[in-house]
């Protein structure tokens, strides 16, 4: 709760930086835009190790698969491809999050790296703009005799929509930025 | 002299790996120096990015500096591939890259498109298809659409379309006299009609391929390698591809790069678009 009234609070921000009716970018609004979209990831890869984590309950899981389910547009997938697998395999979101839940280790140990890379954001025919923001995962799966059994290193390019909207507050139509997280791209990197 | 390229080498890895990134975990610095998306590399390549990989702007001081740009050129290549040669590579970021008039990449121009490889099945059975991707505006915005596909399968539909020599495979020219009653003989024998066609007839292999898609014959199952073609940089081609190893030398770098005038051009294009 505590959370979306932060993110409230910034998007409220940001709807006084972009009070303006012009919906281009400067660099500024770019940068404020940014924080928000690396604000969602950082979301998702939270309730990636979440849900990912044994110790998690089961209901526990399903709470955090919804929220993370919220992050995303409708329809967005999963496309997945390895080392030895290079064609890439898709899932949907909500279908990813289950097969994550679900996994057969004992114990699974998800990190982030710190690197990210955020891309320019270009327009859609639509207008609605949309970029990639680039993060790196570290998994490792154990089994109780036999230790670490799977570990892999992924590379997830995760889209990002931005779009201007407008919400009535107090009779006044204050304009912001919705940002909502699309498909991803799964790709194991070399080990 | 042939200390020189080592040193600038270790120079190059040294700038990205260690001097922005020694405070991060060892091993990210790999994933710093690689290029991670094709929007860094056209960063890179035009020196919109510092070393952190942070966005330049117009104001800053080295937004497309020559001296960032130089440091950058030289790790935007793929340091193993054998088809770039030390001079080629030498003489074009020379050409990319002067004072004078320094040439950059533009991401909604025209001259570069992307080629897609993908698996199909075709009546159920696995095929192989490269599609040909290239931007274009529509409304307030851009979009990326097919302008072409290649597969073997459609190769035997185009046998001996545009064949200099027809031997005996020819409508003769009073066959108006006749009714074009010899139309018989041209459609007697399919492997033949190629022959037939007119030779400024260019096969278009994208209408065959949405003929077949929307019959359901043809069916998408997945991608998997992507590369890109860039003629932007008048009398160069090179190709992007994804190199995924452990290296600093990783991510999106050029994989091939050939000095072209502008008829090799056009033929390199139609090569590699496998345009007719």
């Amino acid at each position: 709760m505590k959370k979306t009234l932060v993110l409230f609070g910034l998007l409220l921000l940001s709807a006084g930086l972009f009070a303006q009716a012009d919906d281009d970018l400067s660099p500024q609004r770019k940068q404020a835009i940014d924080s928000l979209a690396l604000e969602k990831v950082r979301d998702l890869s939270k309730y990636i190790s979440i849900i990912g984590n044994k110790d998690t309950p089961w209901s526990e899981a399903q709470r955090v698969i919804e929220r993370a389910v919220e992050l995303f547009m409708p329809g967005s997938e999963m496309g997945v491809s390895s080392l030895s697998r290079p064609e890439v395999h898709y899932y949907k979101i909500r279908e990813y999050f289950d097969r994550l839940m679900q996994l057969n280790y004992d114990r699974v140990v998800i990190e982030w790296y710190k690197i990210q890379y955020v891309s320019d954001l270009e327009r859609q025919p639509d207008g609605t703009y949309v970029g990639v923001i680039t993060v790196f995962q570290r998994f490792q799966g154990y089994d109780k005799e036999k230790g670490l059994i799977y570990e892999d290193t992924t590379k997830k390019d995760i889209t990002v929509y931005v779009k201007r909207k407008e919400t009535q507050i107090g009779g006044r139509l204050i304009g912001f930025w919705d940002v909502l997280l699309g498909d991803i791209r799964v790709k194991e990197t070399s080990k | 002299m042939k200390k020189l390229p080592v040193i600038l080498i270790l120079l190059i890895s040294s700038f990205i790996s260690y001097t922005q990134v020694r405070t991060y975990l060892g091993d990210e610095s790999m994933l710093y120096a690689q290029t991670k998306q094709i929007n860094q590399f056209y960063r890179r390549f035009n020196g919109e990015e510092d070393v952190t990989g942070k966005r330049l702007y117009e104001t800053n001081v080295d937004y497309h500096s020559t001296k960032l740009r130089t440091k950058y050129l030289n790790i935007l290549f793929d340091l193993s591939s054998p088809l770039i040669t030390k001079d080629a590579k030498e003489i074009f970021i020379l050409d990319v890259n002067n004072k004078k008039t320094p040439l950059f990449l533009d991401f909604h121009s025209n001259d570069w498109f992307a080629e897609v490889s993908s698996e199909f099945t075709y009546n159920r059975q696995p095929l192989h298809v490269l599609l040909y991707f290239k931007l274009e505006k529509e409304r307030q915005g851009y979009k990326w659409v097919l302008s072409n596909v290649y597969c073997s399968a459609f190769e035997h539909y185009f046998n001996h379309v545009g064949d200099s020599i027809s031997g005996e495979n020819f409508l003769h020219p009073m066959s108006h006299e006749l009714d074009f009653m010899n139309l018989r003989k041209m459609f007697a024998t399919p492997a033949n009609i190629g022959y037939y066609i007119e030779k400024e007839y260019h096969p278009d292999p994208l209408t065959l391929f949405l003929k077949e898609y929307k019959d359901g014959n043809l069916k998408f199952v997945s991608t998997n390698h992507v590369k890109f073609h860039f003629f932007q940089i008048p009398n160069w081609y090179f190709e992007v591809a994804y190199f995924n190893r452990s290296q600093n030398n990783s991510g999106w770098l050029i994989s091939n790069l050939v000095r072209i005038n502008d008829q090799e051009k056009k033929e390199i294009i139609r090569n590699y678009t496998h345009e007719n």
